[in-house]
């Protein structure tokens, strides 16, 4: 831990720069990287909890969170980050002090 | 009257609940409080003296040995904790090091969130059933308030979509039935009341995110 709060929002999500741009897509990038998080669907958290955090902390446009929630609803799991072990170590410990249940993997899975 | 959260000037987003309500959210927290710090075995108090010194001792075996006192990443065992806290991983091994260095924070801001929200519902003799939430009260209570649906969901049972309708439904129909005699039994009558706290959470967070919406 670096002494920063994980719940605060997330690198590049509070400017109005490029990253933000890309992230207000419905289909916009979702980072690059060797890993990423991915949400699961549980029967308690509130649809519009969800789309709550995912628009807070990921700095997703009301849309794109919108959509993500719908995956998460329907699929049992959404992809919401890519990036390095440690980012997506942080991205995941943030969405469990959410409440939301999450996991780290290898990228490229679907 | 209980009424739901709404946007004030100012900013602010209040509430109003009767002292009967405020004090079963303040006893829920605490009773989650109590289960997180049991579960993964964490003390009340700060480290005790002797740990602090070794942290600072120059020797590197006696600095690990109190980061490990002073973090420890047991794992969950009852399930609701196992909720809060969940593998963030198959592979066991990523799991377990996430643990290792996540969890104590991740424990300590679940509890000091459930203990900020105590401290806003129980104001004894003050006579306003108001409460009123800041910009950064806000996370705070929507965090707080699904880790306690989180656990009453668990002793509810509830793990599909739809679960909880469900079982809201057959107990009204129990209700109806006249000829059913009066439940004795300790667990379903207590089950009643967790689903009635677990409905009154539920609104409060509904009302809560939806006067976000407006604000």
């Amino acid at each position: 831990m670096d002494g920063t709060d994980p719940r605060a929002p997330r690198r590049g999500s509070a400017g109005t720069g490029v990253l933000e741009q890309e992230r207000s897509s419905v289909f916009g990038s979702l980072g690059d990287g060797p890993w990423q998080a991915v949400v699961h669907n549980d029967p308690v958290n509130l649809m519009s909890y969800v789309v709550h955090v995912f628009r807070t902390y990921f700095g997703f446009s009301r849309a794109r969170a919108g959509a993500l929630m719908q995956q998460v609803h329907e699929q049992g799991r959404a992809i919401v980050s890519r990036g390095s072990r440690e980012q997506i170590e942080t991205d995941v410990q943030a969405m469990h002090s959410f409440g939301l249940q999450a996991t780290l993997e290898p990228s490229g899975q679907d | 009257m209980a009424h739901a959260f709404r946007p004030r000037p100012g900013g602010t987003l209040t509430c109003r609940l009767e002292g009967e309500e405020r004090a079963i959210i303040a006893q829920v927290a605490q009773e989650v409080r109590e289960l997180i710090r049991h579960d993964l075995q964490l003390q009340e108090r700060p480290a005790p003296e002797a740990v602090q010194q070794a942290a600072q001792s120059d020797d590197p075996l006696q600095r690990l040995e109190a980061e490990l006192a002073g973090a420890p990443s047991r794992e969950p065992v009852d399930s609701a904790v196992q909720r809060l806290f969940p593998a963030a991983s198959e592979d066991p091994q990523v799991a377990g090091e996430f643990r290792r260095f996540g969890q104590q924070a991740l424990a300590e801001e679940k509890l000091e969130d459930l203990l900020r929200m105590i401290r806003m519902l129980d104001r004894p003799g003050s006579g306003r059933e108001e409460v009123a939430l800041g910009q950064e009260d806000v996370p705070v209570w929507l965090r707080g308030l699904n880790d306690m649906r989180l656990v009453l969901a668990d002793r509810l049972s509830i793990t599909r979509d739809g679960e909880f309708e469900t079982l809201r439904m057959l107990q009204q129909i129990g209700e109806q039935v006249e000829d059913v005699p009066p439940v004795e039994d300790g667990d379903v009558a207590g089950g009643e009341i967790v689903a009635a706290v677990y409905e009154l959470l539920t609104w409060l967070q509904e009302s809560l995110l939806s006067a976000l919406e407006h604000r």
